[in-house]
């Protein structure tokens, strides 16, 4: 079912497609060094790999704030060039890792409609996204706070909020979980999950393997600007030498279902569980 | 009728601070405005958090820009002390009771410009001589310290015609937000360039101090303060730091900037607050009243 799935994802219109893409901060070393990466329509991706391996490059990339000379990206089959980075920056977000260097307004609400207001929408069109963008992260109180008196995980909320107001086709996290606590985590994997039912197209930067593996239905893993593995969770969590040339660990839930049917407790045919309910099937 | 105005002052006065006090015991039982925040410390700061927590948040910035100018106006262009007095009343008024800023701050935050009027006002008030003039003299070992009536009279009126201004425009910081303050000086076609950079400084300003706090913290733990000479090493080096840490920073921020389609211009969406009629109607029944105040006394 997992295969139909995928084969299902396969036929989705690609979004956006990046060939051969190098990049380089300064001359000596390269940041990224010749990534090719198709984006499928509802794709729910995960972006592994350790710190320095060029994730938030290649995203910074892919929305048009860095420009490379070498490489393409196409969106929708159209080649983007200098003149047409904005649709790139219209149509693809990035929530960034660390919320502060994000959030420039004096008020939630102010800051929600900096994207919109960008976009040249009218005023009214900009109240109602950012309305609707406030009431989707749980904001709507906060609407006059300014963010020098919200928590960490309010702060998060409201930079994803941002991204939300400006209806971009794919939404990018940039290690969204690295600052939080278990609650605003969870909240974090409440509101992916509510977007994947929406049928929008994630791609999220972690280190959590947990994570990964229950909630991508592909993994990417970087490795010094190159990208070395690109397939569903379970065939990138099984192959050894990624995992090692990656420093990554195995997902838990993995170990012990395979520890588990190394012993007899489960049945080989079984698919493999993503979750802990899906693992008291299995059992 | 100078006394009438004087007997009417005095009793203004008392009852406003009567009922300050009542505001404040219910204010505290009720403990509404805990809400958020806990930043009482750092003047810049306090006035910044109370002008979030202020009742008259909701009402119309540029209204409170017109009248707390038009009052500061009052005060300057009648240069008479009753109509001084009325104001800093008045803006006491509206900005403890009407606003619900606890008494007690608003006394302690006015004690800023009071400290710098005292000293200013002490040169004038009073002068020195070889020989007793005046009308009040101190005999200091061989000259005199000497002030007459007038000059304290004049002294009086200069005071109170200073604290009147800065109450006025206490009542505007502590009751509008700086961004919505920006937003009244982006109206009235201030620069652009200025208006933006108000706007970026005034979010990373408390960027930095946190910034700045947490490297303090994390050089008090390892005993980078523990006296005189090593204080001021630590903090040279923190500063040192920080200058580099905001560099780095700002081209994250610019990046950010620039993901959601930044193009030169920071553009927000600002709320509309619309001036009731009961507020216009209490705009002129209080300059009228000033008025007034100005032609009795004259
Ligand atoms: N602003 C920058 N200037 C120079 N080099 C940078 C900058 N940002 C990242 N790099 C370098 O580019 C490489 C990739 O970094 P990055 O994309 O941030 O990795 P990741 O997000 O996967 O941790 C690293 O070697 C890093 O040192
Ligand atoms: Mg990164």
């Amino acid at each position: 079912m997992a295969v139909n799935r995928l084969i299902e994802k396969m036929e989705q219109e690609v979004i956006l497609q990046v060939r051969d893409l190098q990049y380089a901060y300064s001359d000596e070393k390269m940041a990224l060094k010749g990534v090719d990466l198709d984006i499928r329509q509802g794709e729910r991706i995960a972006v592994m790999g350790s710190n320095g391996a060029g994730k938030s490059t290649f995203f910074l990339n892919i929305n048009g704030v860095l420009q490379s000379e070498h490489g393409e990206i196409f969106y929708r089959g159209q080649k983007m060039t200098k003149k047409t980075m904005n649709d790139l920056r219209k149509n693809v977000g990035i929530v960034f890792q660390d919320a502060d260097s994000q959030i420039i307004a004096s008020t939630v609400q102010s800051e929600v409609s900096f994207g919109p207001m960008n976009l040249k929408l009218s005023r009214n069109d900009v109240r109602d996204r950012v309305d609707e963008a406030l009431s989707y992260m749980n904001l709507t109180d906060f609407r006059h706070r300014p963010p020098h008196y919200l928590s960490g995980g309010e702060k998060k909320r409201v930079s994803i909020a941002d991204i939300i107001a400006m209806h971009p086709e794919i939404i990018i996290f940039d290690e969204p979980t690295a600052a939080l606590d278990p609650v605003n985590a969870d909240m974090l994997e409440e509101v992916l999950e509510k977007m994947a039912q929406e049928g929008k197209t994630i791609m999220i930067s972690t280190h959590d393997v947990d994570f990964a593996y229950r909630w991508a239905e592909r993994v990417v893993v970087f490795c010094d600007g190159k990208i070395i593995a690109d397939d569903a969770p379970l065939a990138v969590f099984s192959n050894e030498t990624v995992i090692r040339q990656a420093n990554l660990k195995r997902p838990m839930m993995l170990d012990i279902f395979e520890t588990m049917r190394e012993k007899g407790l489960v049945k080989d045919d079984r698919s493999y569980p993503k979750n802990v309910e899906e693992f008291k099937y299995c059992i | 009728m100078e006394r009438i105005v004087q007997i009417l002052l005095i009793t203004a006065a008392v009852l406003m601070i009567i009922q300050g006090f009542l505001h404040r015991r219910k204010h505290e039982k009720d403990h509404s405005h805990s809400s958020f925040g806990h930043k009482h410390d750092g003047s810049v700061f306090s006035i910044d958090f109370y002008a979030y927590a202020s009742r008259l948040r909701t009402w119309s910035p540029k209204y409170k820009a017109v009248f707390s100018m038009v009052c500061l106006l009052c005060c300057i262009i009648c240069d008479n002390i009753y109509v001084s007095c009325a104001v800093i009343l008045l803006m006491a008024y509206i900005t403890v009771v009407m606003g619900g800023l606890p008494f007690r701050r608003y006394l302690s935050l006015m004690t800023i410009p009071l400290v710098f009027l005292f000293f200013g006002c002490v040169a004038i008030a009073i002068g020195f001589s070889g020989s007793p003039s005046g009308d009040f003299n101190l005999h200091l070992g061989f000259f005199y310290v000497y002030t007459s009536k007038e000059s304290l009279w004049e002294t009086l009126e200069l005071i109170t015609k200073a604290l009147g201004a800065v109450s006025s425009m206490y009542m505007l910081t502590l009751s509008t937000p700086a961004s919505e303050i920006i937003a009244v000086l982006r109206g009235i076609h201030m620069p652009k360039l200025l208006v933006e950079l108000m706007n970026m400084i005034y979010r990373y300003i408390f960027l930095l101090m946190d910034t700045q706090c947490r490297m303090k913290n994390a050089a008090v733990s390892r005993l980078g303060y523990c006296d005189f000479k090593t204080s001021c090493v630590s903090f040279g080096q923190i500063a040192s730091n920080l200058l580099v840490v905001s560099l780095k920073k700002g081209n994250a921020y610019y990046h950010a900037l620039e993901a959601r389609c930044y193009d030169g211009e920071l553009r927000f969406l600002e709320e509309e607050k619309t001036v009731s009629a009961m507020q216009t109607a209490g705009a002129l029944l209080s300059v009228s009243l000033l008025l007034c105040i100005w032609r009795l006394t004259v």
